[in-house]
């Protein structure tokens, strides 16, 4: 709340202009002084808008509102940009720096410690759905699923004794070398 | 004493809530772990792979019991919806698995999804399936120093064996 301090003058006449100057701002009939806003000392809100209305006087400046009108926060002051500045940039509203970043040993691409290679995982998928639509070939229609393991040949390998009674998928392509045969 | 639980506290909880409720959450799971089975490598929302996981080894458990078990059959029977699985789940994956005691599943996550959402994704695979391998096993270098000095004891007590005989 703001408090004006009235200069004490020596002179009288002075002194009755200041005090008639204030009597009037006290009673809100000057309300030009403060770029048409309520004075400084006044609530957010006006809970009766005929209080503040003098009698006598018309309504041209008073608000109509309702009778029942609710407080609601507002702020005071303008929050300097210092101030903001030192919200903003505060540690806890930075992006905190990733330290789990590391080279895939395999393709050199970057990758988190706990995550697959990127590059990598989708050189395997890409693979992987080649496969399946072989599968799919040699399955002929859904829910065709065959009772025995599968194994995946690629060109010019033969099945060795362990893929004994396995069903067997052709590539047509060579072996990756990042697919080991076992 | 504490006869009931709060409403707002999940301490001890190890179910997810998945899905719009827990019959729709028992069907997210049956999904996928059918896909599983019919795929042997599916990749899928973290959480949802990390759920189906247990469901997953509990049913390789009872297939391991045989066909034969009405418990095991009846598991089976809810569990996969493609009826063609239940004949691959006993005839390929109890006997692929007969030798291990648990752990049958190998999840591993990957890079988040590309869409809106960034979801943190994962693959979960049955062990040893015919596709290509997701993680090579690496060695560790050789030009390490304790690798160095290991080879050269190595190759100390070698020749130590070597010269008296």
């Amino acid at each position: 709340m703001a408090v004006l301090v009235l200069v004490r003058s020596p002179l009288p006449r002075l002194r009755a202009l200041l005090q008639r100057c204030w009597g009037r701002l006290e009673r809100g009939l000057w309300p030009g002084i403060f770029g048409g806003h309520s004075p400084p000392w006044g609530p957010a809100l006006a809970v009766q808008g005929a209080a503040l209305v003098p009698q006598g006087i018309g309504d041209a400046e008073a608000p109509s509102l309702p009778e029942s009108v609710v407080w609601m926060a507002a702020p005071k002051h303008r929050r300097t940009i210092e101030v903001n500045r030192c919200r903003r940039r505060n540690p806890n509203k930075l992006i905190e720096i990733k330290r789990n970043i590391d080279v895939c040993p395999e393709c050199g691409n970057l990758k988190q410690k706990h995550v697959l290679c990127g590059y990598c995982y989708a050189k395997v998928k890409e693979e992987t759905q080649l496969i399946r639509m072989e599968i799919k070939k040699k399955e002929g229609g859904p829910f065709n699923a065959p009772t025995v393991e599968t194994v995946v040949l690629y060109e010019g390998e033969k099945p060795t004794e362990k893929d004994e009674g396995k069903r067997i998928i052709e590539r047509a392509r060579k072996r990756p070398s990042w697919f080991v045969q076992n | 004493m504490r006869l009931s639980v709060a409403a707002a506290i999940s301490h001890g909880r190890v179910y997810r809530r998945l899905g719009l409720s827990p019959r729709s959450r028992l069907d997210l799971l049956r999904n996928l772990v059918t896909a599983l089975v019919r795929h042997e490598r599916i990749e899928t929302p973290w959480a949802r792979a990390d759920e189906m996981r247990g469901y997953a080894e509990r049913l390789i458990d009872y297939a391991k019991r045989g066909d034969k078990d009405e418990r095991a059959m009846r598991m089976a029977d809810f569990w996969l919806t493609e009826k063609d699985l239940i004949h691959k789940l006993f005839k390929v994956l109890a006997p692929r698995f007969q030798p291990h005691a648990g752990s049958y599943t190998r999840l591993l996550q990957i890079p988040n999804r590309d869409g809106l959402d960034r979801a943190k994704m994962a693959v979960i695979e049955l062990k040893g399936n015919p596709l290509p391998p997701l993680v090579r096993p690496r060695r560790d270098s050789d030009r390490t120093l304790l690798n160095q000095l290991l080879k050269g004891y190595r190759q100390d007590a070698q020749r130590a064996r070597g010269t008296p005989v």
